[in-house]
């Protein structure tokens, strides 16, 4: 009872946690203020922000820098978009959406697992050179998106539906407050689950493992053990965004899953605050709707403008815009 | 008979060249400590610097010895404003050279458009060499990347810059202790690693198509071979360059393009995983 008290007291002192809830009751206040058009928009944003989420954790509290982040956020879009399609090949009539979420992180998962089981154990792969290496999956897993067309190769797939009810098939949801709020209610599932993680014994671990390898070896961390888990949980997350993103999008193509779609929520991340979870959804979401309003005007600048700023961030404030959110540890 | 010779040929034509931008990937993160993202960027640079030679009438081959210097200079340019800021975090020089490879890369688009461009061939026509008919112009480039490596390696273990430059990437610390002057080390590594890029992606402009992309298509395959090879010497990178260009060619060749970088993947991080510092490498590399 006493520690459960206490617990709370630092989750009412905790400035992320704060900020969170701020911004999510601010997010479910928002449709009775907007016309339905921007319900959706904002509601696609979601799924960028649940992806920079789960980046968030790998890199800015793991410590293991993934640029290929964007892999699992493909295998959650096409197992998705394969699924409600119909185009299992066994059982073309098993087109539920919950199956294609359900799937899609599975598969995340143990794509994640065996990548981890290469990386992380026995001398494992230093941080630098673990990004190299997810980014050469990147490059491959878009190559190999392209290459199949059972993937739909290099268009994707089209007309992916929109999330459905039922339990295998039904009513699309088509309702844009409905969808926004599923769309939140997904976002704040993942992000709370990870602020809460993050908080954990387990969680703290894993900042131990990030700030002083051998020291948390010498202390009885199992390293590789404890990244790969990480690493899992983090592709999980992002296959669950990707599925959201393909039901909402109605199309999943090659880019989504390769180089340039984990260098964006590098970019989202860096700039949002790698060291919280809600700094870096904040980042997608502000880059997001910078991008929304400059692109137009800007056209081939507006890269020009992102790479810069980008760039500027690393060099003088590598925490990031919302980097002050992160959780102090005393 | 003469097609295993021809294919031999082509297979050390991508290794010569692999080999060319490992090699400056290697001597960069050996002395500096600083993985430069923005190498690919450096190596298609050099490509441009050729196109923009024979669009002002300069000519090619001009172009072709004009591109490692330019792209060196570049690379002071880059070093003093933006590598020396950020060579203490390692991974933040990945995350800024990533930032100023976005940069690059948009420069190009906005100066050239996003579409491709061709250079023409200096050297067109079959040479004979022992009995066989090969392109001349490949010749060349093997006779160019060839030079270019051992002219690295003169540098390297055969003068005092080169002597200075081993004793930095054994012990940073030491050698500024014994008087070297890292700094300028520094600046004039990061200037040769760029070079060499740029000397890549120039002698390969002809025969390629050059667009703004074409920088990651050589940076993954060329930090794979430092991984494989390992960061020991100068020369383990090389090894590694032979591994991932001879797997490469040989999936390509025997069962597809498609497969090819699949495969050479795979028996990357196996090998990695089994030979943590690289193949060749005897010296463990903390990171």
């Amino acid at each position: 009872m006493q520690r459960g008290a206490w617990w709370l007291v630092r989750l009412a002192g905790d400035r992320e946690i704060g900020a969170a809830t701020l911004v999510f009751c601010v997010l479910i206040v928002l449709p009775l203020l907007l016309p339905a058009w921007i319900l959706t928009e904002l509601s696609r944003y979601f799924s960028y922000m649940l992806l920079a989420a789960s980046l968030a954790f790998v890199w800015g509290h793991c410590g293991m820098l993934c640029l290929g982040q964007a892999v699992f956020f493909g295998v959650g879009a096409y197992t998705m978009s394969v699924v409600t399609l119909g185009k299992l090949g066994f059982a073309p009539w098993l087109v539920s959406s919950w199956l294609g979420i359900a799937l899609g992180m599975s598969i995340a998962a143990m794509l994640a697992l065996v990548l981890g089981v290469f990386f992380f154990f026995a001398r494992g792969l230093g941080g630098a050179f673990f990004g190299i290496v997810t980014l050469a999956v990147a490059v491959i897993a878009e190559r190999l998106a392209t290459g199949s067309r059972w993937l739909g190769g290099q268009n994707g797939l089209m007309g992916v539906p929109a999330l459905q009810a039922g339990l295998n098939a039904g009513a699309e949801i088509h309702d844009e407050a409905v969808a926004y709020y599923i769309a939140l209610g997904v976002l704040g599932i993942g992000v709370g689950l990870t602020l809460l993680l993050v908080r954990s014994s387990w969680g703290l671990s894993l900042l131990a493992v990030r700030d002083h390898e051998r020291r948390a070896e010498a202390l009885g961390v199992n390293i590789g053990r404890r990244k790969t888990e990480a690493f899992v949980f983090g592709a999980v997350l992002a296959a669950l965004a990707g599925a959201l993103f393909a039901s909402q999008f109605n199309f999943t193509s090659p880019p989504l899953i390769g180089f340039v779609m984990s260098a964006e929520v590098l970019i989202w991340v860096a700039l949002g605050g790698r060291g919280s979870v809600v700094g870096a959804s904040l980042g997608a979401l502000a880059v997001r709707l910078a991008e929304a309003w400059l692109s137009e005007p800007l056209g081939p600048l507006w890269l020009l403008v992102l790479g810069g700023t980008f760039l500027l961030t690393v060099l003088v404030a590598p925490l990031g815009l919302f980097g002050f959110l992160a959780p102090r540890r005393s | 008979m003469h097609d295993l010779f021809a294919a031999l040929l082509d297979v050390s034509n991508y290794v010569l060249i692999l080999m060319l931008v490992s090699l400056g990937l290697a001597i960069v993160f050996g002395l500096m400590n600083v993985i430069n993202m923005a190498h690919g960027e450096f190596m298609m640079l050099g490509g441009y610097v050729v196109l923009v030679c024979h669009q002002t009438g300069l000519g090619v081959l001009p172009g072709i010895l004009l591109a490692p210097i330019a792209i060196a200079l570049l690379g002071l340019l880059v070093e003093g404003l933006l590598i020396q800021r950020v060579y203490t975090r390692v991974v933040d020089t990945i995350l800024a050279t990533w930032g100023l490879s976005i940069l690059l890369k948009q420069l190009v688009v906005l100066g050239f458009g996003p579409g491709s461009h061709a250079v023409p061939n200096p050297l067109p026509g079959l040479a004979s060499l022992a009995g066989l008919e090969y392109p001349a112009y490949r010749l060349f480039i093997m006779l160019v990347t060839l030079f270019a490596l051992l002219a690295t390696f003169w540098l390297f273990f055969r003068t005092d810059f080169g002597l200075s430059a081993r004793c930095v990437i054994a012990n940073r610390g030491m050698a500024a202790c014994l008087g070297i002057d890292t700094r300028l080390l520094d600046r004039f590594t990061f200037a040769c690693g760029s070079g060499l890029a740029g000397l890549a992606g120039a002698v390969m402009a002809p025969i390629v198509s050059l667009d703004p992309q074409m920088g990651l298509g050589f940076l993954v395959p060329a930090f794979l071979s430092i991984l494989i090879g390992g960061l020991g010497s100068v020369a383990t990178p090389l090894a590694g360059a032979s591994i991932v260009g001879l797997t490469d060619n040989l999936v390509s060749t025997f069962l597809s393009p498609l497969w090819a970088q699949g495969v050479v993947f795979t028996v990357a991080i196996v090998l990695i995983r089994f030979f943590p510092t690289g193949v060749a490498s005897r010296r463990p590399r903390h990171l």
